[in-house]
């Protein structure tokens, strides 16, 4: 699974985007962007879990294989996590997925982020994954 | 003592009174004289400040009292004579003839579709659309049963037609019917009559005769996507889109000349949020407010307006209003008004115009008032027994609950509801349980195994225009219908409504589905509520999957309807996808330790200890400092009542000191909370450093609010002791020693110093205004020949009480209005003595002058330390510093974690009388679980497969709620037995967060609902069998 040197063909290119958000603070979030009317682009699909801590990398390593251009994990910010702790071991988790996934695979790093975001800071929501999206748009599709 | 409860009036006062009564143990008759329940809020097109759909989150609770066992839902009924006293009211209700049998009409509206008389005007969309003579006034009515108008029904009138009868296929037809009256036993009863909004009843000045003058409330008929014209703004002359429209503010209120002299409290708001829907629904569309001042005091609320005049381009002119006119030529209106920015008059011509009419006590308030035997106030609400005690009657056992009492918003109603529900349950504490019964789910759980072929029904919800307009719904059903293991899958208006729920239960029942999917809103609102009617229908409500195609799909892409549509089919593949390996789960029983702890004691916290207390339960109140009182402590006297804040203060204590459930510990700070709902254990350290642990059931938090001393700003700094806030006077004026007052000939109050900024704190704290125009009265009355000035921005005077308050105040001060841009100049003349510029707005010109005393009203700041707190505490702080609630609406004093509230400043800043009842709200939410005894938990927990478990201890090491312990298991091979480690999950305690299974490395960890199967059946299916529609 290692990422074409060359980069993919970006015009038109309407990435797929897996995004998992915590239930509590992050989809709280993202409904706050709905019930604010904040627009982003239509390219992610979230899976809600309990808790950012949930998010097992097997389930990030599934999603590159099979076909996603970027993942996005979003929790709550690090002292609000609804179960204390879970996204302090997302947090490491994801470091260590990274530097693998980086090291070991050549997937561009860019492609898998983890974001906080509170159930109040539904522009932030719209506005990462805003951001999220252009990123893979520009890096183009994930040739595996 | 009766063990039931009368509930006089269905809208969100009503419905969430009786909903909270319910859980605190009683039976409730709810007495609505409209067909329906849902009162003003159903009509509401959205909510403030955060535009959230109103009958969107109302409809789960209008269906959750229609489905309560508890509810005995009597609409269109009206009460006729109470007897009796309190714990024993004998009530007689009249029940109206619906010429339909409640019992046999199945709501499908056949009947309607085939009456031919179509005339009628419907009041719910405040007549400006038809309805039909058998109709339901809105089609999420409940409950959803229809009737016959009897003064336009051909066969009631005239004895001809019949078609009704002919068609209904239930027989639910009765022209017979005739009023009856029902006698009930009841201990209390709760009004909650609500409001109407004046129209008709304004002076000719107004211009509310003509056509294009609308009140607010039928513009939010008009705004609203089921309303007359389907959510299109048009004028109702000849149905055009007006390109300007003009709202007017205080029409026919806040003069003593006008039809009442108070201020509605709502308007400044609900103001704002139409003119910003307004510029949504048509973009080009200009939307001028003629103000007069801003009462935008809540929380985000004065942002709101901003938001309004910033991002909206919502123009706002400070005005005075002579006289509105039709151009008959063309229905458009010309304004006549004063600009009191420039003092010319001018003429302003609009194509439509919203008028904020007074809100005055519904219809029939007085006669009600009379069969009850309760007081009315100057203005026809119902008098409240003494102004800190707003929630209870001039009668004992009869209470008033939302704006039958005065004007109000929504949250304060719902705060107000718990609050009512509370002291009901004070006074009929020891009949509690005695009438209601559990609730039973007629039809027995089917078995659902799990190699059982799926059979997966799916609802699609169109949300009225807020999914369908955006998302191509026909598009998405005729889609997932293809799937497999998909039975059956369809779309329909409102998901959420009562009639749905039949829908998805008589769809679960007729095709055998052991599945169900709704595509709608967020699962955070609506999940509870779908849930419960799976279960209603014998089906495991484990077994339901919700996908939110509206908050995250269709209101997020609102130009881009193909990628919405795309999105909406890729949600709800997976959600099938999903749905096929979901499983039945069970839930537990947990046990509820019976006592509060209340975090702070402050007049909230001491409030809800004495009511948990008063109920029966244990309630442990902890205070950091010296003595209980917060901020009362330093107040002089309180307005508009003008008593002593000691002595109230003094009585208050000796209630909390006396009462034996009450347990105070002071000078005590929190260590430590752990637990989870009915087992929290607190470690609490005193100043010896002495540990006291305690064990409690639910949590308060009132730890209350601190004044900003705004350091440098207007020369408030500690060289100048002439400089001072509101509450530093406030502790001058408490001392007997006035000597401070002999050299002081002038002085000047700043309002809103340091506040309602566009950076740092942009909110107004709500208390200041009043505190001002007392402490003027009062210095006046101490020394009359002072010379006082007040600078102010707007004056926010909005309970009923203070309009008056201040129109006979208002002489005692100069007042200068000043605004953002020009703030006053405070520059050191000689000691103590200052010199003041200020630009007054109303005159246009600067003025100076000088002063001796300079009294600062600063914003109310979140107490020290609150991080700390809700760090351990596990709750949330909202941008400003304040605890954020579960809801601004709905849950105004719930934290979104069960078993945890809060009340008064720690909310947000408030005054006293909103603090009480607040703090009364949160002991009455709170003490639910307390009577309840116990709680169910969730069947979402995690699970251990101990064949694959290799005794790490990893999932342990990560487990927050110490859910999770390695055993010893004993394992026999032939003739040696070994001892090896094993882990083991607490349901009881696990939270299913899934940390431990992401952590397992050997993936022995099931989360229930969350699996890896589950999850990654959600992955695979979006990514590797993409479809291009």
């Amino acid at each position: 699974m290692t990422e074409a040197k060359k980069e993919g063909k970006n015009e038109g290119f309407e990435p797929n985007i897996v995004a998992f958000c915590c239930n509590w603070c992050s989809y709280a979030g993202a409904d706050l962007a709905g019930v604010s009317r904040f627009q982003y682009p239509p390219n992610i699909r979230v899976i809600r879990v309990m808790c950012s801590g949930r998010v097992d990398p097997s389930f990030i390593m599934k999603a590159l294989k099979n076909g996603a251009d970027g993942v996005i994990v979003t929790g709550c910010h690090i002292g609000d996590c609804h179960y204390i702790s879970g996204n302090e071991y997302t947090k490491e988790r994801f470091e260590r997925l990274h530097s693998i996934i980086i090291k070991q695979l050549g997937v561009n790093p860019k492609r898998v982020r983890l974001e906080w975001v509170s159930a109040s800071e539904g522009k932030r929501f719209a506005e990462v994954i805003t951001e999220f999206t252009n990123d893979i748009k520009k890096l183009g599709p994930f040739k595996r | 003592m009766e063990g039931a409860v009368l509930v006089i009036g269905g809208g969100i006062a009503g419905i969430q009174t009786s909903l909270d009564l319910t859980e605190l143990g009683f039976k409730v008759y709810l007495v609505e004289r409209t067909p329906s329940i849902g009162g003003r809020m159903a009509q509401l097109d959205k909510t403030f400040p955060t535009n959230d759909c109103s009958l969107c989150i109302l409809a789960p609770k209008m269906v959750e009292v229609f489905r309560n066992p508890n509810i005995e839902l009597m609409t269109y009924h009206e009460v006729k004579k109470i007897t009796g006293k309190p714990g024993d009211f004998t009530v007689t209700v009249l029940k109206k003839p619906r010429y339909v049998d409640e019992t046999k009409c199945k709501g499908c509206g056949d009947c309607a579709a085939k009456c031919p008389k179509i005339e009628a005007p419907n009041p719910f969309d405040m007549n400006l659309g038809k309805r039909k003579s058998i109709y339901i006034p809105f089609p999420q009515a409940v409950p959803p049963i229809y009737l016959i108008d009897p003064n336009m029904c051909l066969m009631l009138t005239k004895g001809v037609c019949g078609v009704c009868k002919k068609v209904c296929k239930a027989d639910a037809i009765d022209y017979e019917q005739k009023p009856q009256d029902i006698e009930i036993k009841v201990g209390a009863v709760v009004v909650c009559t609500g409001f109407d909004m004046y129209g008709e009843e304004l002076s000719s000045r107004w211009g509310y005769q003509y056509q294009n003058v609308v009140n607010a409330l039928e513009y939010e008929r008009i705004l609203c996507a089921s309303g007359p014209f389907e959510g299109h703004v048009l004028r109702p002359s000849d149905h055009e889109e007006p390109e300007i429209i003009a709202f007017v503010q205080c029409a026919g209120s806040r003069d003593l000349h006008e039809n009442v002299p108070y201020c509605s409290s709502v308007c400044c708001m609900y103001t704002a949020k139409e003119s910003i829907i307004t510029k949504e629904h048509s973009e080009n569309s200009k939307c001028f407010v003629f103000r007069h001042d801003i009462r935008a005091y809540g929380k985000n609320f004065y942002e709101f307006t901003q938001r309004a005049q910033e991002e909206y381009g919502v123009v706002y002119f400070q005005t005075k209003i002579s006289t509105i006119e039709e151009d008959p030529d063309t229905n458009d209106l010309i304004i006549h008004y004063e600009d009191l920015k420039t003092g010319e008059f001018k003429d302003f011509r609009a194509n439509l115009v919203v008028l904020a009419t007074p809100l005055v006590p519904s219809n029939g308030s007085k006669e009600l008032g009379e069969i009850l035997g309760i007081e009315l106030d100057n203005y026809n609400f119902y008098k409240e027994k003494s102004y800190f005690n707003k929630l209870t009657s001039s009668r004992e056992g009869i209470y008033l609950c939302g704006f039958c009492q005065g004007p109000m918003d929504i949250p304060e109603t719902v705060a107000d509801a718990s609050g009512v529900a509370s002291q009901v349950a004070t006074l009929l504490s020891p009949v509690k349980y005695t009438q209601v019964k559990e609730k039973i789910y007629e039809i027995p759980e089917k078995e659902v195994k799990y190699d059982d072929e799926p059979r997966i029904g799916v609802l699609v919800c169109h949300c009225g225009i807020n999914i369908g307009k955006y998302v191509d719904v026909p598009r998405v059903v005729d889609y997932i219908k293809t799937l497999p293991n998909v039975v059956q899958c369809e779309a329909n208006l409102y998901s959420c409504s009562s009639d749905s729920q039949e829908r998805i239960k008589q769809v679960i029942l007729e095709k055998n589905l052991n599945r169900f999917i709704v595509a709608s809103c967020t699962p955070r609102t609506h999940e509870a509520l779908f849930q419960e009617t799976c279960q209603e229908a014998g089906l495991n409500k484990y077994l339901f999957e919700m996908v939110n195609i509206r908050d995250q799909c269709s209101w997020v892409h609102m130009t881009e309807k193909e990628a919405a549509t795309e999105k909406a089919i890729d949600l709800l593949r997976m959600a099938v996808a999903k749905a096929r390996l979901i499983k039945p789960q069970k839930e537990e029983k947990l046990k509820i330790e019976p006592s509060c702890f209340i975090i702070g004691g402050g007049i909230s916290g001491m409030t809800a200890a004495l009511n948990i207390a008063e109920q029966g339960f244990k309630a442990y109140l902890i205070e950091k400092e010296k003595k209980l009182g917060g901020n009362l402590n330093n107040l002089n006297i309180l307005y508009p009542i003008q008593e002593d804040a000691s002595i109230i203060l003094k009585e208050m204590v000796e209630k909390v000191e006396r009462n034996p459930n009450i347990e105070i510990i002071l000078e005590s700070k929190i260590k430590d909370i752990k637990g989870y709902i009915g087992n929290y254990d607190i470690s609490l350290q005193d100043t010896n450093n002495e540990i006291k642990e305690l064990k409690v059931g639910t949590i308060i938090v009132a730890t209350g609010a601190q004044e900003l001393k705004p350091q440098g700003l207007f020369q408030y700094d500690e060289k100048n002791k002439n400089v001072i806030t509101q509450l530093e006077l406030e502790q001058r004026l408490q001392n007997e020693d006035k000597s401070w007052l002999n050299e002081i000939k002038r002085v000047t109050f700043i309002l809103c110093a340091n506040a309602r900024q566009k950076e740092g704190i942009t909110y107004c704290s709500n208390v200041c205004c009043g505190a001002s125009i007392k402490n003027i009265d009062i210095l006046k009355e101490l020394k009359n020949d002072l010379e006082i000035v007040a600078l102010y921005r707007d004056l926010q005077m909005a309970k009923k009480e203070f309009e008056e308050y201040y129109r006979n105040r208002r002489k005692d001060a100069m007042f200068l209005r000043y605004d953002l841009d020009n703030l006053p100049q405070v520059n050191k003349a000689k000691e103590e003595q200052y010199k003041i510029s200020v630009f007054d707005t109303n005159l246009q010109d600067t003025i100076e002058f000088e002063t001796d005393l300079i009294v600062l009203a600063t914003p109310m700041i979140p107490a020290d330390n609150l991080k700390e707190l809700a760090m351990m505490l596990k709750v949330p702080l909202d941008r400003t510093g304040f605890f954020l609630e579960a809801h601004v609406k709905l849950r105004p004093l719930d934290f979104a974690t069960d078993g945890i509230f809060l009340c008064g400043c720690a909310q947000w800043p408030k005054n006293i009388q909103d603090s009480i009842s607040q703090a009364n709200g949160a002991a009455g939410r709170a003490s639910r679980f307390l009577s309840a005894g116990e709680i169910t938990t969730s069947g979402l927990v995690a699970e251990v497969n101990p064949d694959k478990c290799i005794g790490c201890g990893k999932c342990e090491d990560v487990c927050p709620y110490n859910a999770i312990e390695l055993i010893d298991e004993t394992k026999e091979f032939e003739d040696i037995s070994i001892v090896i480690k094993k882990s083991s999950i607490n349901s009881a305690l696990c939270k299913g967060c899934g940390t431990c299974a992401a952590t397992c490395p050997v993936g022995a960890i099931m989360v229930k609902h969350y699996d890896f199967d589950q999850i990654g059946a959600m992955i695979n299916t979006y990514l590797l069998e993409k479809v291009k529609n």
